[in-house]
């Protein structure tokens, strides 16, 4: 019998809160890896952000040794998947990196778009999935139903689906029994050429980049020189082992085994996810398939706020780029905000991650403008321009026409809310393709939208309109021509670059309306008169005005309360210090972003 | 205790929680008098008035005080009886000096509904030693006053006005309210008229503050009420004062005014001495509930639940809540920002030696040989540009000594403070 017998490759995929991290965390109390007396709540979620918001965009590689009935120890090699639709491409790489996959549903909520969305990226890596129902301590638990859509939706046999309670504990030895026996043990040849997947990686300020890997072929150890085979370079190797969680270094990991190898690596981008590693003196014939370039899907500026260092803004942003190797960022300069940055992002949510851990980890002011994609621009001349900057925009008289990107979104709901997801689709240019019933209460709606449309707070709208039923996914499907134009803002005559935004000439004068209403809210009154107009080259389309004057004046301070006093004062001043300086027009900084979440309950 | 310590002067605030009714604008703490445990409540001041004294002792910090002040709620309908003990009770445990300055809160119609029991209230207080009154007056307009909630009318005020100076009170002030919804600034100018007769020694001027949580609050909500406009508001203050310059009032505060001594040029004699210890950083010790104090370096502030007010006074603790230690940066901001409301302003010397009192690292770095503007301006070197820039529009005087609004400045002076905090 050979030793792959005794390991299991596995992933867990769920819907972002059914539960996956409290079932990680669980299998690691199990497994006796960490006292339960040292169990923080989902362990393996090591960013607040995303504890905050309770969905996982990275969680710990763990391997777990599982003493099973058969009296055989187990290596379990739990590799966990980001759980959101900006990282499809990571989620497929750790799955490439599995033989199995363990589903969990909610059995008090039934299968989500994004658990189709993600088994169908497990079924697309050949894996053998177990369907778990958790969350089976809750008295809104109804098993039979979501088995029964396990099998009608998903078209896998549910019968015999382990139902277990992630929370408190219940099931989770028979479900660890039932992996053993579902899931296959890893195929591999330890003698072969070294062909390694990276499936995930972090940059450690002492062993520089870490990488996660599943060997495929060969073996590799300490004093081994690899290569990458998709970028061509090569490392010393200076380390390898196990991640149980944490790195603990081993003599070599072999073909079916799951661990780290470090190298002297400085940035995550020098070792891509989804990147074959090799041996530099007997490569492999071939990488692994499945390799993607990481493509930005979202843009925004990011500028120093007032009194923030430029300086301390690029540092952080290298600090973040080391470790996230699909964020990217080049120089910008703004008239409105000055230099700054224009960043890349896989989506909104990690455009929001990025954002926040600036103001988090780095304790930075920094002032984010609003998120475009990406136009191709077909000039008269022929060329074809990529622009994500509306500033960017060459003249009207120069552009033959443009193109936005497409996504295809699958929206899946309760049937009840079809009639105003339907509105609020066809508000975001939504194109209907098909609608089918899942069950006889479930219903998968798709369609086909401009990016652009959901860039801007279409999740939040969907949420609120479906009180929170609704779940969505979307891919890039393609580019697609539309009349657009690009809206400027003016405040006080004065353009303000970091505001125009490029819009279908339709909505123009609706958008237009709505931004300059918003800012209208947002601008404080001045000691003067502050219009507020859109324009689209010279014509102004809108405009409203911010009345002159406001008392700023307390006329008692109650029986001494100095301190009450006070803390008005320090938190007007810190309001103040999320204000932007245009000419005399004081803006909060918050205006460039809150501008276009203008929820259309037209 | 430091030498510093001993200049400052010392008040004594005491709040009484009660009133005949709350007013429709009031989100300040007080309730119903009817049926309420006044008589529990002075007798738990008592006990907190023995507890903050002995503590005081202990410290060695006890000193007389040189202010009392009743504030409310509305003082003046405790009774005479449980005040006068309690009364008794503070001057005891304290300390008094000779020529303090003893302010109570009363309220038109409250003070008896007969000539002869208001006389015999009035001898009362002046046996307790009140020798200041302030009167909540707010409107000399019958309508107005009863859309505020008020209980008293303009005739009311007439008359208690008359039976004080009768009883000989020679320092009076009267509180007026402007900006009341659809009050114009004409209605607001004939109020002050109408007070002005009374030639009161001292009068409080501030426009009214819609705040959440009150009646007026949810009527704004609600749409039923509109807001005078800030213009109009800031347009009838800026009257109002040049109105009580020409009859003859020192405009020494925001929203204070007092009559001129026999020289015109030197500080009224009948500016609110307690009031001012607020804006002086001096200390204040605060007694009753949600009052506040700042004593040794110490700012505190006691519960606003009357249920917790009882139960610690009963159990022998004092009802604290909030403490906090200034730090030297406290102490210069705090003198930058209450200084700021005093027309004269703050003078660099001052505020700078609120701050380096408190820290003994900082009489380090601060050489002998900088000026005290120096030092003021390298505390505050990220206030200094916008400060010049509120200087250079009309709104801040900065001299070689200090700083001062104004009167235009008054309007935004939140803005113009918050760059000190």
């Amino acid at each position: 019998m050979s030793y792959l017998d005794n390991i299991r490759n596995f992933s867990i995929i769920a819907h972002i809160d059914h539960g996956k991290s409290t079932l990680a965390d669980r299998l690691i109390e199990k497994t006796g890896l960490v006292e339960a007396r040292d169990m923080k709540e989902q362990y393996l979620d090591n960013m607040d952000i995303e504890r905050e918001r309770g969905i996982t965009i990275k969680l710990q590689t763990t391997r777990l040794k599982y003493k099973a009935n058969d009296g055989q120890e187990y290596i379990l090699n739990l590799i966990d998947t980001p759980g959101h639709v900006d990282f499809n491409y990571e989620v497929s790489r750790s799955l490439a990196a599995c033989d199995g996959a363990v589903l969990v549903v909610d059995a008090t909520q039934g299968v989500e778009a994004q658990t189709l969305g993600n088994v169908y990226l497990a079924l697309d890596e050949d894996l053998e999935i177990l369907p778990v129902l958790n969350k089976m301590d809750l008295d809104s638990a109804r098993p039979d139903d979501a088995r029964a859509e396990i099998e009608d939706i998903i078209g896998l046999d549910a019968s015999e689906a382990p139902e277990i309670s992630a929370k408190t504990g219940m099931g989770i030895d028979g479900m660890l029994e039932k992996l053993i026996e579902v899931i296959p043990p890893p195929q591999g040849d330890p003698d072969g050429r070294l062909k390694a997947l990276i499936f995930d990686s972090y940059y450690d300020s002492y062993k520089g980049v870490i990488i996660y890997t599943r060997i495929f072929d060969g073996r590799v150890k300490r004093g081994d020189t690899i290569r990458m085979m998709n970028t061509g370079k090569n490392y010393e190797v200076t380390e390898v082992g196990y991640c149980i969680p944490g790195t603990v270094p081993a003599d070599e990991l072999k073909a079916g085994e799951v661990g780290y190898i470090c190298g002297s690596i400085k940035q995550v981008a020098d070792a891509r996810v989804g990147d074959t590693i090799t041996l530099a003196n007997a490569p492999a014939d071939a990488p692994l398939k499945g390799y993607k370039k990481a493509q930005s899907m979202v843009y925004c500026g990011i500028f120093p706020a007032e009194g923030e260092k430029y300086e301390n803004v690029k540092d952080a942003l290298e600090k973040l780029q080391v470790n996230d190797a699909a964020f990217n960022f080049e120089p910008e300069n703004s008239a409105a905000l000055g230099y700054g940055y224009r960043c890349g992002f896989l989506g909104l949510l990690h455009m929001d991650v990025i954002t926040e851990r600036l103001a988090r980890e780095f304790d930075l002011d920094v002032i984010t403008t609003l998120p475009s994609v990406v136009y191709k621009v077909v000039m008269k001349d022929g060329q074809v321009l990529d622009i994500q900057n509306p500033s960017n925009l060459p003249a009207p008289a120069l552009i033959a026409h443009i193109e936005e990107p497409i996504v295809k979104a699958d929206i899946m709901t309760p049937n009840e809310y079809v009639g105003s997801i339907m509105t609020l689709c066809q508000n975001r240019r939504g194109n209907m393709i098909h609608m089918e019933y899942l069950t006889k209460t479930r219903v998968q709606l798709h369609y086909e939208m401009p990016l652009n449309e959901v860039i801007y707070d279409f999740f939040d709208a969907l949420k609120s309109r479906t009180r929170g039923y609704a779940s969505l996914d979307y891919e890039f499907l393609r580019y697609q021509p539309a009349k657009l134009v690009k809206l400027d803002i003016l405040l006080n005559r004065e353009p303000i670059d970091a505001l125009s935004t490029i819009v279908p000439e339709e909505e123009a004068m609706a958008k237009g309306r709505g931004i300059c209403e918003k800012l209208k809210e947002i601008i404080p009154r001045h000691q003067f008169e502050v219009p507020i107009q859109a324009a689209i080259g010279q014509k102004i389309i809108a405009r409203e005005t911010v009345r002159a004057y406001r008392k700023d004046v307390l006329a008692k301070c109650y029986g001494g309360d100095i301190t009450r006093k006070k803390k008005l004062l320090e938190k007007q001043k810190a309001g103040k210090k999320r204000m932007r300086q245009f000419g005399s027009v004081t803006v909060p900084q918050e205006a460039f972003t809150e501008v276009l979440k203008l929820d259309d309950g037209r | 205790m430091t030498a510093d310590n001993m200049d400052k002067k010392r008040g004594i605030y005491i709040h009484m929680p009660f009133c005949v009714q709350k007013c429709r604008y009031c989100a300040f703490l007080s309730f119903g008098a009817e049926g309420s445990p006044r008589k529990e409540y002075t007798d738990a001041l008592e006990k907190e008035i023995k507890l903050r004294a002995a503590l005081e002792k202990e410290n060695g910090t006890d000193r007389p005080a040189d202010t009392i002040y009743i504030g409310g709620g509305t003082p003046s309908v405790m009774d005479i009886s449980s005040m006068s003990e309690m009364v008794k009770t503070l001057k005891r445990s304290f300390g008094v000096s000779p020529d303090a300055e003893f302010t109570l809160e009363a309220n038109p119609a409250t003070l008896g509904r007969k000539d002869g029991v208001m006389l015999a209230k009035l001898q009362a207080y002046k046996f307790m030693g009140v020798n200041r009154l302030s009167m909540g007056v707010q409107s000399m307009d019958n309508d107005r006053l009863h859309y505020l909630g008020r209980i008293h009318t303009a005739e009311n005020v007439g008359r208690d006005m008359e039976i004080i100076r009768r009883k000989g009170f020679d320092n009076v002030n009267l509180d007026l309210m402007f900006s009341v919804p659809g009050e114009s600034g004409d209605d607001a100018l004939n109020d002050l008229e109408k007070i002005l007769a009374f030639s009161p020694e001292h009068i409080s001027c501030y426009s009214l503050q819609i705040e959440e949580g009150t009646p007026f609050g949810r009527m704004a909500e609600s749409g039923e009420l509109t807001e005078v406009p800030d213009e109009e508001d800031r347009e009838t203050y800026h009257r109002i004062c040049r109105r009580l310059e020409a009859a003859g009032y020192e405009h020494y505060e925001i929203s204070n005014f007092a009559k001129k001594g026999g020289d015109p040029d030197a500080p009224s004699p009948y500016r609110s001495r307690h009031n001012s210890l607020y804006w002086n950083m001096d200390e204040y010790i605060g007694l009753g509930l949600g009052a506040s104090g700042f004593i040794n370096g110490v700012r505190y502030k006691n519960t606003s639940d009357l249920d917790e007010y009882f139960a610690a006074l009963s159990e022998g603790r004092l009802p604290v809540t909030e403490e906090h230690k200034n730090t030297a940066f406290d102490n210069i901001s705090e003198a930058v920002f209450t200084g700021l409301r005093r027309r004269e302003g703050i003078i660099y010397e001052d505020a700078v030696r609120a701050y380096l009192e408190t820290d003994d690292d900082a009489k380090k770095v601060f050489s002998e040989a900088d000026s005290c503007s120096e030092i003021f301006w390298e505390i505050f070197a990220d206030a200094r540009k916008e400060a010049c820039d509120y200087a250079e529009r009309g709104l801040l005087i900065i001299d070689n000594e200090g700083l001062k609004l104004t009167e235009q400045g008054i309007d935004i002076s939140n803005s113009i403070m918050s760059l000190f905090v």
